[in-house]
């Protein structure tokens, strides 16, 4: 059954055990010289750091410790203070978890332009109708001893 | 490096939004079979060496590389394992015959996504760990800031979209291949759930299994083993950085998609892509990306593809047919295997083979294939019935 004939009925399925498939997966991701100094600065002093290739004339953002356009390794003098203010470049309305459900209260999120980088994160304190592309946002930390050093150290970001 | 290439071989398997009875493994071997008999009824004894594109999760088994062979026919030979779109692994096997090193390769590729319980999670698992996963948000939401950004670029409209979904549902119902054909109207697609705003649930491609075996041979041995080759003309593949935040075109373009068509038509000496090319079967993951990628590949100008679209101009009876065969939205999305699947179509077009779908006169037609969320990977080729 199943080539030379077609299997027509579904409990004459054979699934593989779903307790021998479960693929745990648990790891650990290094955040990188750039990653950790960037979070550190949202953790310590609320605040969004990046750096500068003067080649390319590019600001990063998040940080990063190479220029991906010239591949030139960007240097102490190369960081830069970004603010914590910046411009919507595209938002969108999440109605679906990770599980695929549909949510209660969806989610805004936005992608907000940082020099030439860009951070993506929820929107607060503002309804959907109020977004628009090119709306000037600020972040919105958690208060300081709540801060692990994550992108979740911002709680949202909100018009200015 | 001259050498030509040809598509002697088409099989497939499926296409079905579940399959609780064969593996992936027996789909491959229905599916190689399939081809084999194609091309002449050729012996994988006789075939060269083999490429399998494939990406682990779907599998259910780590380095899935190693369970390649026996489905293909393959074993004791050179096999190769692409992790990548079915576009790319083609290229593999085009550039295998290309050198010289072999005359017969075949190509697979395959999607078993009904085995997973949640995609979402394997999609979500792809995201950068540490700016973009902590969100632990869907992540169609890339798609949909995707969307969003194009549209204010480009000033095309939700509308326009959601006419992309009613045309290519519409073409899949004379394909049966396609599994998703449907009439669907306007208001079907811009009243449907949303998924992440403006991106609806039928702006999404449904998901399908299936599996899709292609063989290449050396001119020499194509113009012996077949009466119908479909020439390789040109080939080529783009991928943009991962990183979302410093994308060239920001969030809105599809570079990858121009980078990748502009060397396949430099490689089949296609000056004027319009003019030259009479059909496409190209990346339609999402509503929005059959109009972005169209304008990518220069198709049409930039901010075009809508108004075109609504004038008629890619329906089968216009001046460029584009997913006649129903595209991923209509025929169904089948992972690392949708390269094949816009291969396999553009190339049964060319060999007068599509059925009631089937094109007059046409010689030459591009397949494009996107890598999906959230990647910014692309890759085009150029297949023509004129050698």
């Amino acid at each position: 059954m199943g080539i030379l004939e077609k299997i027509t009925r579904n409990v004459d399925n054979r699934y593989w055990d779903p307790g021998v498939g479960a693929f745990p997966v648990k790891n650990r991701y290094t955040a990188g010289v750039a990653g950790q100094r960037f979070f550190e600065k949202i953790k310590e002093d609320g605040n969004i750091i990046g750096t500068r290739c003067e080649a390319c004339e590019i600001t990063y953002v998040p940080a990063r410790l190479y220029c991906e356009r010239c591949f030139k390794r960007l240097e102490e003098k190369d960081w830069v203070d970004v603010g914590t203010e910046g411009i919507i470049h595209s938002f969108t309305v999440v109605h679906k978890t990770l599980e695929g459900e549909t949510k209660e209260k969806p989610t805004l999120l936005a992608a907000i332009q940082f020099a030439d980088g860009m951070l993506i994160h929820r929107m607060g304190e503002c309804k959907e109708e109020e977004v628009y592309i090119g709306m000037k946002v600020t972040a919105h930390f958690k208060a300081k001893p709540k801060r692990k050093g994550g992108i979740n150290d911002i709680d949202y970001f909100k018009p200015l | 490096m001259s050498k030509r290439v040809a598509i002697v071989g088409i099989g497939c398997s499926g296409f079905r939004t579940t399959s609780t009875d064969l593996s992936y493994r027996e789909m491959i071997f229905e599916a190689a079979t399939k081809c084999y008999e194609d091309a002449g009824g050729i012996h994988p004894q006789s075939i060269d060496s083999f490429v399998a594109s494939s990406e682990d999760f779907m599998e259910g088994i780590s380095i899935a590389d190693e369970y390649v062979p026996d489905q293909l026919g393959a074993v004791l030979k050179p096999v190769q394992s692409i992790a990548g779109d079915s576009l790319q692994g083609l290229a593999s096997a085009l550039m295998q015959i290309k050198t010289g090193q072999q005359s017969i390769v075949a190509t697979s590729a395959f999607s078993k996504v009904s085995n997973l319980s949640h995609y979402e999670k394997v999609a979500a698992y792809a995201t950068d760990p540490a700016y973009i996963r902590p969100l632990k948000e869907h992540p169609y939401f890339i798609a949909g800031l995707e969307m969003n950004r194009y549209l204010h670029e480009s000033f095309s409209t939700r509308e326009q979209c959601a006419r992309v979904v009613m045309k290519n549902r519409y073409n899949a119902l004379s394909n049966p291949r396609a599994v998703y054909g449907a009439k669907v109207t306007l208001e079907d697609v811009t009243c449907a759930e949303p998924v992440s705003e403006p991106l609806g649930q039928f702006d999404i491609s449904g998901h399908l299994d299936g599996a899709i075996v292609i063989l290449l041979a050396s001119e020499e041995k194509a113009l012996e083993m077949t009466a119908n080759p479909v020439w390789i003309k040109g080939v080529g593949w783009a991928t943009d950085t991962p990183n979302l935040d410093s994308r060239r075109e920001g969030l809105g373009g599809a570079l990858y998609a121009k980078l990748a068509a502009d060397k396949a038509y430099e490689m089949a000496n296609i000056k004027s892509p319009v003019n030259e090319i009479d059909f496409a079967e190209i990346d339609d993951t999402f509503s929005y990306k059959e109009l972005q990628h169209l304008e990518a590949l220069q198709m049409c100008g930039f901010g075009e593809a809508g108004k075109l679209l609504e004038m008629g101009c890619f329906e089968p009876g216009g001046d460029l047919p584009v997913n006649v065969s129903g595209g991923s939205l209509g025929a169904g999305y089948l992972h690392e295997a949708n390269g094949l699947q816009k291969v396999m179509e553009t190339a049964l077009q060319l060999r007068g083979e599509a059925g009631k779908n089937q094109l007059a006169g046409v010689e030459t037609g591009l397949a494009f294939a996107w890598r999906g969320i959230p990647t910014a990977t692309g890759t085009a080729v150029v297949l023509s019935n004129r050698l």
